[in-house]
């Protein structure tokens, strides 16, 4: 017995030392990322120093052009959202992240049925993209908890990566034009073959309203404004959607951008990619009347 | 619960410490053991628990009658017992898993023949593991009528061969012999077994969560959606499925030997590389081996002493009824049943050129490697099983007659690429293929094989094993391909 314990330890001790260094490895080559993938998440939790930022998820990612926010408004601007059907878990633990090192003047989120509903296509486990970030604030250390793998993550830094190793190792070769800044375009024009408007049937979350209000809660702390806004669909829902963030915001008293049924790119197949992602000439019309928007 | 969750981690190292606490008294520890199966099965379904004790018990007894009768030399009766036995195997597998299939087959044919006959299908739920533990059920009364063994004395070792918590599931399908010796001799506490069996199932869980599992995601993604995918990929991922059914089962099975080897038990092998062969009766022979066994001995063989008098042809028949029950052992289903036939098929040639009973082995060169006329004929072998299960996979004949249909028409468009999922699995692939090259034609060399201890570095490759299994698994996707028959 004494010997299988010896040889347990030896184990836990090799495990521990191994894991550790390969965990660190892969943590560089995360960083050192030109791909699109670890390359955005990596500089939204790190690296930005921008006044304002767009949150959100990848309606966020290819519809807003901070270049020309930065233009327009004068400032400057980063696009952190990621695509992947990401919810509020992954969008509180990366606020936190942010403000851990710094207090951008504005925020604008882009909200998304699966911030306020149950989604069964979008859940907690959305929160595990933060896993390199785990320890990095308490409010991504909150949602990995949440997400089931907190504890695996702290138990192992090799975990936090796992599955990425090709990607990691060919990172370097990736092709993130950084000018962009967080915005990735969308080419190719909408066929509308068959297509119907996308319907969110499902039960209100009250956990994911709280951290809907967390976040807001959290920006109003530190004298961020915030922004709710809601970019166009090419075919539009009968429901009230967007009822839950409409009120909300009324009841925090923060501006809400509602362009969900906006008649300009409503039934244009030629502005949209799909039926819910504008293509880059539907992202550059929609970011100028956004930006004017936010001018006056 | 399935073996690779946290959650029988822990149940695990609970039955571990218990069970070497009482390691001196033997019968405590098989009460334990059998405890711990029922609890174990009763996670799966408390009902087909009780099924499962009750199919034991009449199981149990049937054997002290065959024996009864055989020591009074009434043959007669003797038998009646053992096709007693049989009938009931045979009958619960065909109530839960062919009754609607069955009904609802007579019904379509009839009203094809006119005839006006409906079936309303019962709601019954499979008992997992049932085609597993009927199979030791029936080995065990045919096995005493044979007299190849004698009647089990003890209820709770007999119970423990057929609920043994680590093979109920999935096999593999122990043969009650081996198991029954061990079970009535204390297990004592043995690091070199624990550390042995833990090898295996850390190889285990690398087959089923990182090659599997990963496989899965892209086999699942072109098939679940055939209609959307060009032929190339769809033969793509047809090609890769041998490959994660393979590391499924082949996982699963090393993980179940893995457990029973850390509780002091030696059960059967279940697969030897089996797509290093020449012909179809090779791969037989290596994959799934203790199904593959089991219908050798109770269903080939007495078919072909049977029909021995019509020469090939009683071979031909005998083995195409064996390859037939092989696939609809697999569950009530077309597709299952033209499996069966379809490698049944593949014997013909074997038989008629009279390679059937040769084992052909395959030539090395000067360094080791197979020869090249080896390499195309394995080759050949592996595009037979893909269309083989091919067909297993289709959910029905019309799905496999789309599937081959738009294979033969849809030759525009390209691969679809995950590139992210197939450069994981085919890092984890090399290393599979680099074991199994080894096992298989280097077994000289002491390179860190997983079924090898190699004291001083057992540690390390433990150690290397776990970062490996972290950093390529995939963690959501537990269920097992096999759970499913």
């Amino acid at each position: 017995m004494k010997k299988l314990l010896l040889h347990i330890f030896i184990v836990a001790c090799l495990f521990f030392i191994i894991d550790r260094i390969t965990g660190l490895g892969l943590g560089f080559l995360y960083r050192q990322s030109n791909a699109t993938d670890e390359y955005k998440i990596s500089y939204s939790n790190e690296s930005t120093r921008d006044s304002l930022l767009f949150m959100g998820s990848s309606r966020c990612l290819h519809h807003y052009i901070p270049s020309i926010f930065e233009k327009g408004l004068g400032t400057t601007c980063y696009n952190t959202a990621d695509w992947g059907i990401k919810n509020i878990y992954f969008h509180y633990g990366l606020l936190g992240n942010i403000l851990s090192r710094y207090t951008p003047k504005t925020i604008i989120f882009e909200v998304h049925p699966c911030d306020f509903q149950n989604t069964p296509f979008s859940g907690k486990e959305r929160a595990g993209s933060l896993a390199p970030y785990c320890g990095m604030s308490k409010e991504c250390d909150e949602m990995l908890k949440l997400s089931g793998n907190f504890w695996s993550y702290k138990l192992s830094w090799v975990y936090r990566y796992t599955g990425s190793l090709p990607n990691l190792i060919t990172g370097k070769l990736g092709s993130m034009d950084r000018n962009l800044k967080g915005w990735k375009p969308l080419d190719g024009v909408l066929d509308t073959t068959g297509i119907k408007a996308e319907e969110y049937p499902f039960p209100i979350d009250q956990e994911r309203i709280d951290l809907l209000e967390r976040f807001i809660n959290d920006c109003k702390q530190k004298n961020i404004q915030l922004s709710l806004i809601v970019s166009p669909m090419y075919l539009c829902s009968k429901e009230d959607v967007y009822k839950i963030p409409r009120e909300l915001a009324a009841k925090h008293r923060l501006s809400f951008i509602d362009h969900y049924r906006d008649s300009t790119f409503v039934g244009h197949p030629e502005l949209f990619y799909d039926l819910g992602h504008l293509n880059r000439k539907g992202a550059e019309i929609y970011s100028r009347m956004v930006c004017e928007e936010l001018k006056r | 619960m399935v073996v690779n969750s946290l959650a029988f981690l822990w149940f695990f190292l609970f039955v571990m410490v218990v069970y070497y606490l009482c390691q001196t008294k033997k019968e405590v520890q098989n009460v334990f053991l059998l405890a711990c199966s029922y609890w174990f099965y009763s996670q799966v379904d408390i009902k087909m628990t009780v099924l499962l004790i009750i199919l034991t018990l009449i199981f149990w007894l049937l054997g002290k009658g065959i024996h009864h009768f055989m020591e009074k030399e009434d043959e007669r009766k003797a038998g009646l017992m053992a096709s007693l036995g049989v009938t009931i195997g045979i009958g619960a597998l065909f109530y839960f898993k062919y009754l609607n299939f069955f009904a609802e087959s007579v019904a379509t044919f009839a009203s094809f023949l006119g005839f006006h006959m409906s079936w309303t299908a019962l709601h019954l739920v499979v008992p997992i593991g049932l085609s597993f533990f009927t199979f030791k059920l029936m080995s065990y009364v045919l096995d005493i009528h044979h007299g190849k063994i004698l009647p089990e004395g003890n209820i709770v070792s007999f119970a423990n061969y057929i609920a043994f918590f680590p093979t109920i599931l999935s096999g593999p399908i122990d043969r009650p012999k081996p198991f029954l010796i061990q079970a009535n001799v204390a297990r004592l506490f043995n690091s070199d077994q624990l550390m042995t069996g833990f090898r295996r199932v850390l190889w285990g869980m690398f087959l089923k969560m990182c090659i599997a599992d990963r496989l899965d995601i892209y086999v699942s993604a072109v098939w679940n959606n055939y209609e959307h995918h060009s032929a190339i990929s769809i033969l793509f991922a047809s090609l890769l499925y041998p490959l994660q059914m393979y590391a499924d089962f082949g996982g699963y099975s090393e993980m179940a030997i893995g457990v029973a080897l850390m509780l002091g038990f030696k059960v059967a092998e279940n697969f030897k590389r089996p797509f290093f062969v020449l012909d179809i009766a090779g791969y037989w022979s290596r994959w799934h081996m203790t199904l593959t066994s089991w219908l050798t001995d109770y269903v080939f063989l007495p078919l072909n002493i049977k029909f021995r008098d019509w020469g090939v042809y009683g071979t031909i028949f005998a083995i195409m009824l064996n390859m037939t029950f092989i696939g609809l052992w697999h569950g009530a289903n077309w597709t299952f049943l033209l499996f069966g036939i379809y490698h049944g098929l593949w014997y013909i040639p074997l038989m008629v050129g009279g390679g059937f009973f040769k084992k052909r082995k395959i030539k090395v060169n000067a360094h080791g490697w197979p020869k090249q006329q080896y390499v195309w004929k394995m080759i050949g072998i592996y595009l037979v099983v893909t269309f083989g299960l091919m067909l297993f996979h289709s959910a029905t004949i019309g799905e496999f007659w789309h599937i081959c249909e738009r294979i033969a028409t849809h030759w525009q468009g390209g691969l679809f690429t995950d590139m992210s999922t197939m450069a994981n699995a085919a890092i984890c692939l090399i290393a599979l293929i680099y074991v199994d090259i080894q096992e298989e034609w280097f077994p000289k060399y002491q390179l860190p094989l997983p079924h090898q201890i190699n004291r001083w570095r057992w540690e390390l490759t433990v150690a290397v094993e776990i970062v490996c299994i972290l950093l390529f698994g995939v963690f959501d996707n537990n269920q097992f391909i096999y759970f499913q028959f």
